[in-house]
Protein backbone atom coordinates (compact mmCIF):
# COMPACT_ATOMS: atom_id res chain seq x y z
CA UNK A 1 0.00 0.00 0.00
CA UNK A 2 2.14 3.21 -1.38
CA UNK A 3 -1.13 5.29 -1.95
CA UNK A 4 -0.10 8.49 -0.33
CA UNK A 5 -3.44 9.74 0.23
CA UNK A 6 -3.82 6.45 2.33
CA UNK A 7 -0.65 6.96 4.12
CA UNK A 8 -2.13 10.45 5.29
CA UNK A 9 -5.42 8.95 6.39
CA UNK A 10 -3.22 6.22 8.59
CA UNK A 11 -1.22 8.85 10.23
CA UNK A 12 -4.56 11.31 10.94
CA UNK A 13 -6.25 8.29 12.69
CA UNK A 14 -3.12 7.17 14.43
CA UNK A 15 -2.56 11.24 15.52
CA UNK A 16 -6.49 11.06 16.13
CA UNK A 17 -6.57 14.10 13.54
CA UNK A 18 -9.91 15.64 13.84
CA UNK A 19 -9.86 16.89 10.65
CA UNK A 20 -8.80 13.72 8.94
CA UNK A 21 -11.48 11.60 10.80
CA UNK A 22 -14.45 14.12 10.11
CA UNK A 23 -13.34 13.27 5.95
CA UNK A 24 -12.82 9.92 6.36
CA UNK A 25 -16.22 8.86 7.91
CA UNK A 26 -18.65 11.53 5.85
CA UNK A 27 -16.33 9.68 2.51
CA UNK A 28 -16.89 6.14 3.72
CA UNK A 29 -19.31 5.43 6.06
CA UNK A 30 -22.48 5.24 3.28
CA UNK A 31 -20.56 2.39 1.97
CA UNK A 32 -20.80 0.51 5.26
CA UNK A 33 -23.95 1.12 5.55
CA UNK A 34 -26.25 -0.52 2.99
CA UNK A 35 -24.13 -3.88 4.24
CA UNK A 36 -25.32 -3.72 7.56
CA UNK A 37 -28.92 -2.55 7.43
CA UNK A 38 -29.23 -5.71 5.20
CA UNK A 39 -27.81 -7.77 7.61
CA UNK A 40 -30.17 -7.58 10.69
CA UNK A 41 -28.52 -4.29 11.73
CA UNK A 42 -29.84 -0.73 12.23
CA UNK A 43 -28.70 2.61 12.05
CA UNK A 44 -27.48 2.37 15.73
CA UNK A 45 -25.31 -0.12 14.00
CA UNK A 46 -23.99 0.93 10.84
CA UNK A 47 -22.27 4.04 13.53
CA UNK A 48 -20.75 1.05 16.41
CA UNK A 49 -19.38 -1.02 13.35
CA UNK A 50 -17.84 2.08 11.60
CA UNK A 51 -16.15 2.92 14.67
CA UNK A 52 -15.59 -0.04 16.57
CA UNK A 53 -13.25 -0.19 12.55
CA UNK A 54 -11.53 2.69 12.92
CA UNK A 55 -10.88 1.97 16.60
CA UNK A 56 -9.72 -1.04 15.58
CA UNK A 57 -7.49 0.13 12.99
CA UNK A 58 -6.32 2.87 15.56
CA UNK A 59 -4.81 0.03 17.83
CA UNK A 60 -3.14 -1.70 15.10
CA UNK A 61 -1.71 1.37 14.56
CA UNK A 62 -0.29 2.21 17.79
CA UNK A 63 0.84 -1.06 18.22
CA UNK A 64 2.66 -1.36 14.56
CA UNK A 65 0.73 -4.40 13.67
CA UNK A 66 -1.06 -3.38 10.78
CA UNK A 67 -0.29 -5.17 7.76
CA UNK A 68 -2.27 -4.14 4.26
CA UNK A 69 -1.08 -5.91 1.27
CA UNK A 70 1.07 -3.52 -1.59
CA UNK A 71 -2.10 -4.29 -3.79
CA UNK A 72 -4.40 -3.08 -1.13
CA UNK A 73 -6.19 0.26 -0.72
CA UNK A 74 -6.60 1.37 3.16
CA UNK A 75 -10.09 1.88 2.70
CA UNK A 76 -10.83 -2.02 0.96
CA UNK A 77 -8.70 -3.16 4.01
CA UNK A 78 -11.08 -0.55 6.53
CA UNK A 79 -14.26 -2.72 4.97
CA UNK A 80 -12.51 -5.85 5.13
CA UNK A 81 -12.30 -5.23 8.94
CA UNK A 82 -16.18 -3.65 9.12
CA UNK A 83 -18.26 -6.56 7.91
CA UNK A 84 -16.02 -8.85 9.52
CA UNK A 85 -16.88 -6.93 13.17
CA UNK A 86 -20.43 -7.26 11.78
CA UNK A 87 -20.05 -10.77 10.95
CA UNK A 88 -18.48 -11.81 14.37
CA UNK A 89 -21.53 -9.93 16.44
CA UNK A 90 -23.97 -11.55 14.13
CA UNK A 91 -22.56 -15.01 14.82
CA UNK A 92 -22.21 -14.32 18.74
CA UNK A 93 -25.27 -12.69 19.35
CA UNK A 94 -27.95 -15.55 18.38
CA UNK A 95 -31.12 -12.91 18.16
CA UNK A 96 -30.41 -11.37 15.05
CA UNK A 97 -30.91 -12.90 11.85
CA UNK A 98 -28.34 -13.33 8.54
CA UNK A 99 -30.27 -12.50 6.03
CA UNK A 100 -27.42 -12.37 3.63
CA UNK A 101 -24.77 -14.71 2.45
CA UNK A 102 -21.67 -13.17 3.70
CA UNK A 103 -19.16 -15.98 2.82
CA UNK A 104 -17.15 -14.14 0.51
CA UNK A 105 -16.32 -11.49 2.72
CA UNK A 106 -13.97 -13.73 4.57
CA UNK A 107 -11.25 -13.57 1.68
CA UNK A 108 -11.22 -10.24 2.22
CA UNK A 109 -8.79 -10.84 4.84
CA UNK A 110 -6.14 -12.37 6.57
CA UNK A 111 -7.02 -15.00 8.67
CA UNK A 112 -4.94 -13.66 11.40
CA UNK A 113 -6.67 -10.09 11.52
CA UNK A 114 -10.17 -12.25 11.97
CA UNK A 115 -8.71 -13.70 15.23
CA UNK A 116 -7.76 -10.71 16.19
CA UNK A 117 -10.87 -9.00 15.40
CA UNK A 118 -12.85 -11.58 17.26
CA UNK A 119 -10.20 -11.36 20.42
CA UNK A 120 -11.19 -7.37 20.24
CA UNK A 121 -14.46 -7.68 20.24
CA UNK A 122 -14.16 -8.01 24.17
CA UNK A 123 -12.83 -4.16 24.54
CA UNK A 124 -15.33 -3.39 22.54
CA UNK A 125 -18.28 -4.31 24.89
CA UNK A 126 -16.58 -3.07 27.55
CA UNK A 127 -16.21 0.55 26.07
CA UNK A 128 -19.66 0.92 25.05
CA UNK A 129 -21.07 -0.19 28.06
CA UNK A 130 -18.74 2.45 30.01
CA UNK A 131 -19.82 5.06 27.40
CA UNK A 132 -23.52 4.27 28.29
CA UNK A 133 -22.78 5.05 31.93
CA UNK A 134 -23.32 8.72 33.31
CA UNK A 135 -20.87 11.80 33.13
CA UNK A 136 -20.62 11.19 36.91
CA UNK A 137 -19.59 7.36 36.85
CA UNK A 138 -17.47 7.77 33.72
CA UNK A 139 -15.81 10.48 35.95
CA UNK A 140 -14.88 8.19 38.83
CA UNK A 141 -14.43 5.30 37.19
CA UNK A 142 -11.76 7.07 34.84
CA UNK A 143 -9.57 7.71 37.82
CA UNK A 144 -9.96 4.61 39.57
CA UNK A 145 -8.66 2.90 36.67
CA UNK A 146 -5.59 5.45 35.82
CA UNK A 147 -4.74 3.99 39.33
CA UNK A 148 -5.57 6.83 41.37
CA UNK A 149 -6.59 6.31 45.35
CA UNK A 150 -10.37 7.53 46.88
CA UNK A 151 -8.48 10.64 48.02
CA UNK A 152 -7.14 11.68 44.89
CA UNK A 153 -10.44 10.86 42.71
CA UNK A 154 -11.95 13.39 45.91
CA UNK A 155 -9.79 16.00 45.60
CA UNK A 156 -9.75 16.22 41.80
CA UNK A 157 -13.53 15.51 41.87
CA UNK A 158 -14.64 17.57 44.71
CA UNK A 159 -16.83 15.11 46.33
CA UNK A 160 -16.35 13.85 49.07
CA UNK A 161 -14.22 10.69 50.01
CA UNK A 162 -17.25 9.04 51.60
CA UNK A 163 -19.35 9.84 47.95
CA UNK A 164 -16.89 9.18 45.97
CA UNK A 165 -16.05 5.58 47.48
CA UNK A 166 -19.97 4.97 47.28
CA UNK A 167 -20.07 6.38 43.80
CA UNK A 168 -17.26 3.90 42.59
CA UNK A 169 -18.89 0.81 44.30
CA UNK A 170 -22.43 1.82 42.57
CA UNK A 171 -21.24 2.39 39.28
CA UNK A 172 -18.25 -0.04 38.98
CA UNK A 173 -20.60 -3.00 40.03
CA UNK A 174 -23.03 -1.65 37.53
CA UNK A 175 -20.99 -1.35 34.64
CA UNK A 176 -19.53 -5.18 35.37
CA UNK A 177 -23.57 -6.16 35.28
CA UNK A 178 -24.12 -4.96 32.25
CA UNK A 179 -20.91 -6.24 30.56
CA UNK A 180 -21.70 -9.97 31.66
CA UNK A 181 -25.41 -9.61 30.56
CA UNK A 182 -23.90 -8.50 27.08
CA UNK A 183 -24.88 -11.30 24.51
CA UNK A 184 -21.51 -10.52 23.19
CA UNK A 185 -19.54 -11.23 26.58
CA UNK A 186 -21.34 -14.35 27.44
CA UNK A 187 -20.33 -15.65 24.18
CA UNK A 188 -17.12 -14.59 24.34
CA UNK A 189 -16.49 -15.98 28.06
CA UNK A 190 -18.27 -19.33 27.39
CA UNK A 191 -15.78 -19.71 24.18
CA UNK A 192 -12.86 -19.00 26.90
CA UNK A 193 -13.72 -21.08 28.91
CA UNK A 194 -14.50 -24.32 26.55
CA UNK A 195 -10.35 -23.50 25.48
CA UNK B 1 -20.13 -14.30 44.68
CA UNK B 2 -22.06 -11.34 46.42
CA UNK B 3 -20.38 -7.55 45.61
CA UNK B 4 -19.53 -6.02 48.38
CA UNK B 5 -17.56 -1.93 48.74
CA UNK B 6 -14.92 -3.97 50.91
CA UNK B 7 -14.24 -6.84 48.03
CA UNK B 8 -13.95 -4.16 45.64
CA UNK B 9 -11.45 -2.14 47.20
CA UNK B 10 -9.45 -5.23 48.20
CA UNK B 11 -9.27 -6.15 44.39
CA UNK B 12 -8.39 -2.50 43.85
CA UNK B 13 -5.81 -2.86 46.31
CA UNK B 14 -4.28 -5.90 44.76
CA UNK B 15 -4.61 -4.94 41.53
CA UNK B 16 -2.99 -1.49 41.95
CA UNK B 17 -0.53 -2.32 44.51
CA UNK B 18 -1.51 -0.58 47.49
CA UNK B 19 -1.88 -3.51 49.84
CA UNK B 20 0.80 -3.47 52.43
CA UNK B 21 3.11 -7.24 52.01
CA UNK B 22 1.22 -9.29 54.46
CA UNK B 23 -2.39 -8.00 53.17
CA UNK B 24 -1.08 -9.00 49.57
CA UNK B 25 0.18 -12.18 50.53
CA UNK B 26 -3.44 -12.95 52.87
CA UNK B 27 -5.34 -12.16 49.55
CA UNK B 28 -3.43 -14.55 47.00
CA UNK B 29 -4.04 -16.95 49.04
CA UNK B 30 -7.61 -16.24 49.42
CA UNK B 31 -7.73 -15.63 45.45
CA UNK B 32 -5.98 -19.08 45.27
CA UNK B 33 -8.77 -21.34 47.60
CA UNK B 34 -11.63 -19.69 46.19
CA UNK B 35 -12.12 -19.78 42.53
CA UNK B 36 -14.93 -17.23 42.42
CA UNK B 37 -12.80 -14.76 43.97
CA UNK B 38 -10.21 -15.97 41.42
CA UNK B 39 -12.56 -15.05 38.55
CA UNK B 40 -14.08 -11.72 39.74
CA UNK B 41 -10.50 -10.72 40.11
CA UNK B 42 -10.23 -11.31 36.68
CA UNK B 43 -13.24 -9.34 35.70
CA UNK B 44 -11.73 -6.26 37.74
CA UNK B 45 -8.35 -7.06 36.05
CA UNK B 46 -10.03 -6.50 32.41
CA UNK B 47 -11.85 -3.57 33.15
CA UNK B 48 -9.04 -1.70 34.77
CA UNK B 49 -6.32 -2.65 31.64
CA UNK B 50 -9.47 -2.52 28.89
CA UNK B 51 -10.63 1.13 30.05
CA UNK B 52 -7.30 2.10 31.83
CA UNK B 53 -6.58 2.18 27.81
CA UNK B 54 -7.39 5.87 28.09
CA UNK B 55 -5.79 6.69 24.70
CA UNK B 56 -8.18 4.53 22.72
CA UNK B 57 -11.38 5.25 25.08
CA UNK B 58 -10.13 9.18 24.30
CA UNK B 59 -9.96 8.38 20.56
CA UNK B 60 -13.45 6.45 20.92
CA UNK B 61 -15.32 9.22 22.17
CA UNK B 62 -13.55 11.12 19.72
CA UNK B 63 -15.36 8.95 17.21
CA UNK B 64 -18.66 9.63 18.78
CA UNK B 65 -18.42 13.42 19.25
CA UNK B 66 -17.28 13.61 15.33
CA UNK B 67 -20.58 11.00 14.40
CA UNK B 68 -22.87 13.60 16.28
CA UNK B 69 -21.17 17.17 14.83
CA UNK B 70 -21.56 15.17 11.04
CA UNK B 71 -25.27 14.35 12.01
CA UNK B 72 -25.97 18.32 13.29
CA UNK B 73 -24.20 19.45 10.23
CA UNK B 74 -26.48 17.38 8.14
CA UNK B 75 -29.48 18.65 10.49
CA UNK B 76 -28.37 22.49 10.02
CA UNK B 77 -28.02 21.87 6.03
CA UNK B 78 -31.28 20.66 5.66
CA UNK B 79 -32.49 23.62 7.60
CA UNK B 80 -35.00 25.89 5.72
CA UNK B 81 -32.63 28.77 6.02
CA UNK B 82 -29.74 26.85 4.57
CA UNK B 83 -31.96 25.92 1.48
CA UNK B 84 -33.54 29.32 1.60
CA UNK B 85 -32.70 29.66 -2.13
CA UNK B 86 -34.00 26.92 -3.62
CA UNK B 87 -36.81 26.40 -1.38
CA UNK B 88 -38.53 29.70 -1.68
CA UNK B 89 -37.85 29.34 -5.88
CA UNK B 90 -40.00 25.77 -5.27
CA UNK B 91 -42.61 26.98 -2.84
CA UNK B 92 -43.28 29.73 -4.67
CA UNK B 93 -43.77 28.16 -8.15
CA UNK B 94 -45.83 25.68 -6.68
CA UNK B 95 -47.80 28.26 -4.94
CA UNK B 96 -48.31 30.21 -8.26
CA UNK B 97 -49.67 26.89 -10.04
CA UNK B 98 -51.23 25.08 -7.11
CA UNK B 99 -52.63 28.05 -4.64
CA UNK B 100 -51.48 28.88 -1.42
CA UNK B 101 -53.34 26.10 0.25
CA UNK B 102 -50.22 23.76 -1.44
CA UNK B 103 -47.62 26.73 -0.15
CA UNK B 104 -48.56 26.23 3.88
CA UNK B 105 -48.65 22.12 3.63
CA UNK B 106 -45.26 22.98 1.72
CA UNK B 107 -44.05 25.10 5.09
CA UNK B 108 -45.44 22.48 7.44
CA UNK B 109 -43.64 19.99 6.02
CA UNK B 110 -40.57 21.41 5.92
CA UNK B 111 -40.80 22.35 9.79
CA UNK B 112 -41.82 18.63 10.82
CA UNK B 113 -38.18 17.63 9.08
CA UNK B 114 -36.47 20.21 11.06
CA UNK B 115 -37.84 18.97 14.17
CA UNK B 116 -37.53 15.30 13.14
CA UNK B 117 -33.70 16.01 12.38
CA UNK B 118 -33.14 18.18 15.45
CA UNK B 119 -34.85 15.18 17.72
CA UNK B 120 -32.78 12.67 15.96
CA UNK B 121 -29.72 15.02 16.33
CA UNK B 122 -30.68 15.88 20.17
CA UNK B 123 -32.05 12.43 21.78
CA UNK B 124 -30.15 10.34 23.50
CA UNK B 125 -31.76 7.53 25.86
CA UNK B 126 -31.20 8.58 29.91
CA UNK B 127 -28.24 7.20 30.82
CA UNK B 128 -27.75 4.24 32.91
CA UNK B 129 -26.67 4.85 36.46
CA UNK B 130 -26.53 3.13 39.67
CA UNK B 131 -30.39 1.68 39.09
CA UNK B 132 -29.33 -1.58 39.94
CA UNK B 133 -27.51 -0.42 44.01
CA UNK B 134 -28.35 -2.95 46.16
CA UNK B 135 -27.72 -5.97 43.82
CA UNK B 136 -30.39 -8.13 45.26
CA UNK B 137 -33.24 -7.43 42.78
CA UNK B 138 -32.36 -9.61 39.89
CA UNK B 139 -35.87 -8.07 37.62
CA UNK B 140 -34.33 -5.21 38.08
CA UNK B 141 -31.14 -5.88 36.76
CA UNK B 142 -32.62 -7.67 33.71
CA UNK B 143 -34.58 -5.22 32.82
CA UNK B 144 -31.72 -2.55 32.67
CA UNK B 145 -30.12 -5.15 30.65
CA UNK B 146 -32.79 -4.77 28.33
CA UNK B 147 -32.45 -0.95 28.65
CA UNK B 148 -28.45 -0.96 27.86
CA UNK B 149 -29.00 -3.30 25.01
CA UNK B 150 -32.20 -1.03 23.45
CA UNK B 151 -34.42 -3.55 23.78
CA UNK B 152 -37.56 -1.11 24.86
CA UNK B 153 -40.32 -2.76 24.17
CA UNK B 154 -39.07 -5.41 26.77
CA UNK B 155 -38.56 -3.06 29.30
CA UNK B 156 -41.62 -1.40 28.44
CA UNK B 157 -43.50 -4.84 28.96
CA UNK B 158 -41.23 -5.22 32.61
CA UNK B 159 -41.39 -2.39 33.97
CA UNK B 160 -45.29 -0.96 33.37
CA UNK B 161 -46.22 -3.88 36.15
CA UNK B 162 -42.89 -3.00 38.23
CA UNK B 163 -43.82 -2.68 41.78
CA UNK B 164 -41.75 -0.21 42.96
CA UNK B 165 -42.03 2.25 40.13
CA UNK B 166 -44.09 4.94 41.25
CA UNK B 167 -41.67 5.40 44.35
CA UNK B 168 -38.62 5.24 41.83
CA UNK B 169 -37.97 8.55 39.82
CA UNK B 170 -35.52 6.97 37.56
CA UNK B 171 -37.17 3.94 36.33
CA UNK B 172 -40.25 6.20 35.72
CA UNK B 173 -37.08 8.15 32.90
CA UNK B 174 -35.97 4.65 31.51
CA UNK B 175 -39.78 3.36 31.42
CA UNK B 176 -40.76 6.90 30.00
CA UNK B 177 -37.55 6.74 27.14
CA UNK B 178 -38.66 3.27 26.30
CA UNK B 179 -42.02 4.49 25.31
CA UNK B 180 -40.15 7.67 23.27
CA UNK B 181 -38.14 4.85 21.58
CA UNK B 182 -41.84 3.01 21.25
CA UNK B 183 -43.72 5.60 19.43
CA UNK B 184 -46.12 5.61 22.31
CA UNK B 185 -45.21 9.56 23.18
CA UNK B 186 -48.18 10.50 25.09
CA UNK B 187 -47.28 7.41 27.46
CA UNK B 188 -43.72 9.06 27.79
CA UNK B 189 -45.06 12.72 28.31
CA UNK B 190 -47.36 11.55 31.22
CA UNK B 191 -44.73 9.50 33.20
CA UNK B 192 -41.81 12.51 32.76
CA UNK B 193 -44.85 14.96 33.69
CA UNK B 194 -45.50 13.19 36.58
CA UNK B 195 -41.72 13.99 38.36
CA UNK B 196 -42.48 17.07 40.23
CA UNK B 197 -40.70 19.72 40.71
CA UNK B 198 -39.18 19.32 43.63
CA UNK B 199 -37.13 16.20 42.51
CA UNK B 200 -33.54 15.97 41.58
CA UNK B 201 -34.92 14.43 38.45
CA UNK B 202 -37.43 17.17 37.66
CA UNK B 203 -34.49 19.38 34.86
CA UNK B 204 -34.06 16.17 33.31
CA UNK B 205 -37.77 14.87 33.09
CA UNK B 206 -38.36 18.80 31.51
CA UNK B 207 -35.35 18.13 29.16
CA UNK B 208 -37.15 14.71 28.01
CA UNK B 209 -40.80 16.66 28.01
CA UNK B 210 -39.16 19.39 25.73
CA UNK B 211 -37.86 16.59 22.94
CA UNK B 212 -40.98 14.61 23.34
CA UNK B 213 -42.76 17.45 21.78
CA UNK B 214 -40.05 18.22 19.45
CA UNK B 215 -40.78 14.52 18.08
CA UNK B 216 -44.16 15.33 18.03
CA UNK B 217 -43.82 18.54 16.23
CA UNK B 218 -44.68 21.04 18.90
CA UNK B 219 -42.09 23.28 18.40
CA UNK B 220 -43.61 26.40 20.58
CA UNK B 221 -43.77 23.98 23.42
CA UNK B 222 -40.29 22.65 23.25
CA UNK B 223 -39.30 26.26 22.87
CA UNK B 224 -41.23 26.83 26.09
CA UNK B 225 -39.45 24.56 28.33
CA UNK B 226 -36.08 24.78 27.15
CA UNK B 227 -36.24 28.67 27.83
CA UNK B 228 -37.37 26.73 31.82
CA UNK B 229 -34.32 24.70 31.68
CA UNK B 230 -31.69 27.41 30.61
CA UNK B 231 -33.50 29.87 33.35
CA UNK B 232 -33.39 26.52 36.46
CA UNK B 233 -29.11 26.87 35.07
CA UNK B 234 -28.62 23.00 35.50
CA UNK B 235 -26.50 20.55 33.85
CA UNK B 236 -28.69 20.37 30.77
CA UNK B 237 -28.50 24.29 29.92
CA UNK B 238 -26.02 24.07 27.50
CA UNK B 239 -27.80 21.28 25.50
CA UNK B 240 -31.07 23.36 25.86
CA UNK B 241 -29.17 26.60 24.74
CA UNK B 242 -27.93 24.59 21.67
CA UNK B 243 -31.45 23.58 20.59
CA UNK B 244 -32.82 26.73 21.43
CA UNK B 245 -30.42 28.55 19.11
CA UNK B 246 -31.08 25.84 16.54
CA UNK B 247 -34.96 25.92 16.92
CA UNK B 248 -35.02 29.45 16.55
CA UNK B 249 -32.69 29.58 13.04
Amino acid sequence: MNNTEDQKILKGIVAGDEGVLTKFYKDNIKYIRPYILRNSGCEEDVEDVFQDGLVFIYQKLKEDTIKIEPSSSFRSYFFGVCKNIWRNRLRKNKRLVVTEDMSDDEEMIDPEVLTDIEDRDREHVYRTHFMNLSDTCREVLNLLFLGKSMKEISETTGYTEGYTRKKKFECKESLLQMIEKDPIYQELHQDSEKE
Amino acid sequence: MKRTPEIFDKIEGYLNNTLSENEYADFEKEITANPELAQEVEKHRALHTILGDTDTLAFKEKLVKISTRIKEEEVSNNTPSNRFANYWKIAASIAIILGLGTFFWYTSTSTHDKTKELYLAYYQPFPIEDVTRGNTDTTLQHIMQHYSNKSYDSVVTALRGYANLANQEPLQLYLGNSYLNTNQEKKALSLFENIPNTSTYNEVATWYIALTHLKLNQPKKTIRLLKKIISYDGTYKTKASNLLKRLSE
